[in-house]
């Protein structure tokens, strides 16, 4: 069935036809796959294995809609997750300024979302400098101001693609290794949470 | 009951509306005539007296529980024994939930009142219960039968989940908020301690969990979907009449990147709406899960068909609203809710079946804001479209890309060959007719001409004999010829 343990939620945002959907085929189709999943039939949820550093982590891709309509819905999408790559189109200002839109969001309702700032179809700037729409040095001052990752990809060539996932997954078990070393509260709450659960049988 | 029918209008004795104890506050019916502070300290001390009841015979149960798995491995018997008692309380429960759930309406609501007519109309059929029984039954042997792999933690699992049991059994008077949090609760601490107590690999526990799931839910569902005391009953029917009144949304107006002319792709389409209305008859959240995946899966075949390649969330959602729309799958919001409360947090969170999951979500949500602006339409188009008074199907129902239901549109395909049919049946008819008399003619000129024939040479028929002497009577006539040799005499 379709039970694959999962890890990381990372959720693609992104106005629509910025490539969020050929940025996952390109990475995920373009290696090769551990496990026993097969996902042939849609790009919109895609688990990818992977290691860094030793262990294995399961990134679990969710693609989403981009269009303006289901803007409202958003939030019901990154609800929980640990990663949110939010994708612009280098040529196209506009789509900036709603990539702007989710970074927003994310830091008022998912603070615990890393952000990774993806500017999409570079190799079109490859061949003509001018079709560049937002400066990159503003983005770079605005990734800075957000504290978010910045990269500039290109579905097409392949570029930087396997270098922003593999971040998002280093990124992820350095976290992890951080939360065990700080484990104690956790424990103290579920310990909490135990007690007054099974109380009644305990007495 | 029989003083208050009697008494019309608002003739009420000044006592009556006291609080029963006295204190001199105004008391209520709906708190048993005390007055708020007096009934919460009555009400108080009644649910002290149950739970100290209900806890002596949660430890009963637990310790006969106890001493029947470890006595018999199958405890088929002792299961049934101790499931009577369980089935006994059950009913006490409920006997006693219907009169306080009488009190509570019959004089105020009209709904109110059916609903205690229900809970009448389900407590005294113990054929029902039967029923749910077997079927809990069944789960608890199969999960019985799989925690035998899991060896001695099996027993520990078994026996955390006898005891989450028992305590939600005390918590049904809790708001279900409060019961998820127990069940999520439950989930963390039984993976926690697969994990590090038991020493249960990663997979093992996932196939744990499940079960563990499967066997809970199994049991807790009757009292946990669609509580009375939420409103996901009325969520359900404002959805439900929202779909209705949305019943002319086409596919184009969404957006949908489906083609349900080429037949594979309609097939799909109905087993994806097959699939989200099946979800409601499942009982556990995994199995509603299953049901969401298998109708996601259907639609990415159809988008993979019509578009001939990869679907991405950008087709992937319209279509599933679209599909939700021709579908109006039953008790949708009541069913979202029972799996966020009481689903595995882990596999909604992350996993697939989570995605699939969000993406419903999601559709509601559109479904229930949509407004002309979604759907690319002008406020007074869909304001008409809304009220009836239009339909935009009407003004394309030539080409039949409105969401005509597909049985009319094939009805018309059909009677469009049948007429066809018919005019060429009637054709044929006719040069059948055409050939008949044909025929007629040619016979008949055929006749006519031998006879014509006939009657110019005539037929004579002369004597038998004639022949012969005709051939000799031409030689004869041969006057030409020479004369027949005549014999010669010579002298000599």
């Amino acid at each position: 069935m379709s039970g694959q343990r999962v890890d990381v939620k990372v959720v693609m945002l992104g106005k629509e036809y910025v490539g969020k959907t050929s940025l996952v085929e390109r990475y995920v189709h373009n290696r090769f796959l551990v496990g026993p999943y097969q996902n042939t039939i849609g790009a919109a949820f895609v688990a990818k294995v992977m290691s860094v550093g030793g262990r294995t982590v399961t990134l679990g891709i969710w693609d989403t809609a981009g269009s303006e309509r289901y803007e409202a819905m958003s939030r019901i999408y990154y609800r929980g997750a640990r990663a949110a790559i939010v994708c612009y189109d280098l040529t196209d200002s506009s789509s900036f300024q709603r990539a702007k839109f989710w970074v927003t969001e994310l830091q008022n309702f998912e603070e615990n979302c890393r952000i990774y700032l993806c500017g999409t179809k570079s190799d079109l700037l490859e061949e003509d400098r001018k079709k560049r729409g937002i400066d990159f040095h503003d983005v770079q001052d605005y990734a800075d101001e957000i504290k978010a990752e910045l990269f500039e990809t290109s579905s097409k060539t392949g570029q930087s693609v396997d270098e922003l996932f593999q971040k998002v997954a280093e990124d992820y078990v350095q976290l992890m290794a951080f939360q065990v070393m700080t484990e104690g509260e956790g424990v103290d709450l579920s310990q909490k949470n135990s007690t007054y659960f099974y109380s009644c049988c305990h007495h | 009951m029989s003083l208050k029918s009697e008494r019309r209008g608002i003739h009420v004795d000044q006592s009556e509306l006291l609080c029963k104890k006295g204190c001199g506050y105004y008391g209520n019916p709906a708190w048993q005539g005390f007055c708020s502070k007096c009934w919460r300290e009555e009400y108080h001390k009644a649910r002290q007296k149950q739970i100290q009841d209900d806890w002596e015979l949660a430890e009963r149960l637990q310790r006969e529980e106890e001493e029947a798995y470890a006595s018999s491995q199958s405890t088929q018997g002792a299961q049934s024994l101790t499931f009577s008692k369980f089935e006994e309380k059950k009913t006490n429960e409920k006997t006693r939930k219907v009169t306080t759930v009488k009190k509570f309406f019959s004089a105020s609501s009209r709904t109110g009142a059916k609903k205690a007519e229900i809970h009448e109309a389900k407590a005294p059929s113990p054929s029902i219960n039967r029923q749910v029984s077997i079927e809990t039954d069944r789960a608890s042997k199969e999960f019985i039968e799989f925690l035998k792999t899991y060896q001695k933690s099996g027993q520990d699992i078994y026996k955390q989940c006898k005891m989450f049991l028992e305590a939600m059994h005390h918590k049904r008077e809790l708001s279900i908020e409060e019961q998820s949090e127990c069940a999520q609760d439950f989930y963390q601490n039984v993976a926690e301690k697969l994990q590090t107590r038991w020493k249960v690999s990663p997979e093992k526990v996932e196939k744990a969990m499940d079960q563990i799931e499967k066997y809970i839910m199994t049991r807790l569902y009757k009292y946990v979907f669609c509580p009375e005391t939420t409103d996901d009953e009325k969520k359900d029917l404002v959805v439900q009449k929202r779909i209705r009144a949305l019943h002319w949304v086409t596919p184009q107006m969404l957006c949908v990147p489906v083609n349900e002319e080429i037949p594979e792709v309609s097939d799909m389409v109905v087993k994806a709406i097959t699939d989200i209305i099946e979800m409601d008859s499942k009982r556990v959240p995994r199995d509603k899960l299953a049901c969401i995946t298998q109708c996601s899966k259907h639609i990415f075949n159809a988008i993979k068909i019509t578009k001939n390649e990869p679907a991405s969330a950008d087709d992937f959602l319209p279509t599933l609203i679209y599909i939700v729309l021709k579908g109006n799958p039953p008790r949708l919001q009541s069913n979202i809710q029972y799996i966020t409360r009481f689903c595995n947090p882990s596999r909604l969170m992350t996993g697939e079946d989570g995605y699939y999951f969000t993406n419903l979500c999601c559709a509601v949500a559109f479904i229930e804001k949509l407004d002309a602006q979604s759907l690319n339409l002008s406020q007074e188009d869909f304001d008409r479209y809304m009220s009836g008074q239009t339909s935009p199907k009407k003004q394309e129902s030539e080409n039949w890309s409105s969401d005509v239901c597909l049985g009319v549109k094939q009805m018309y395909k059909n009677l469009d060959l049948l007429s066809q049919l018919n005019e060429r049946q009637e054709r044929i008819v006719s040069e059948a007719k055409k050939l008949e008399k044909d025929l007629i003619d040619w016979t008949d000129g055929i006749t006519k001409e031998v006879q014509d024939i006939v009657e110019k040479y005539p037929l004579e028929i002369k004597p038998k004999n004639q022949p012969l002497a005709a051939i000799d009577s031409e030689n004869v006539e041969n006057d030409k010829l020479p004369p027949p040799l005549q014999p010669q005499v010579y002298a000599g």
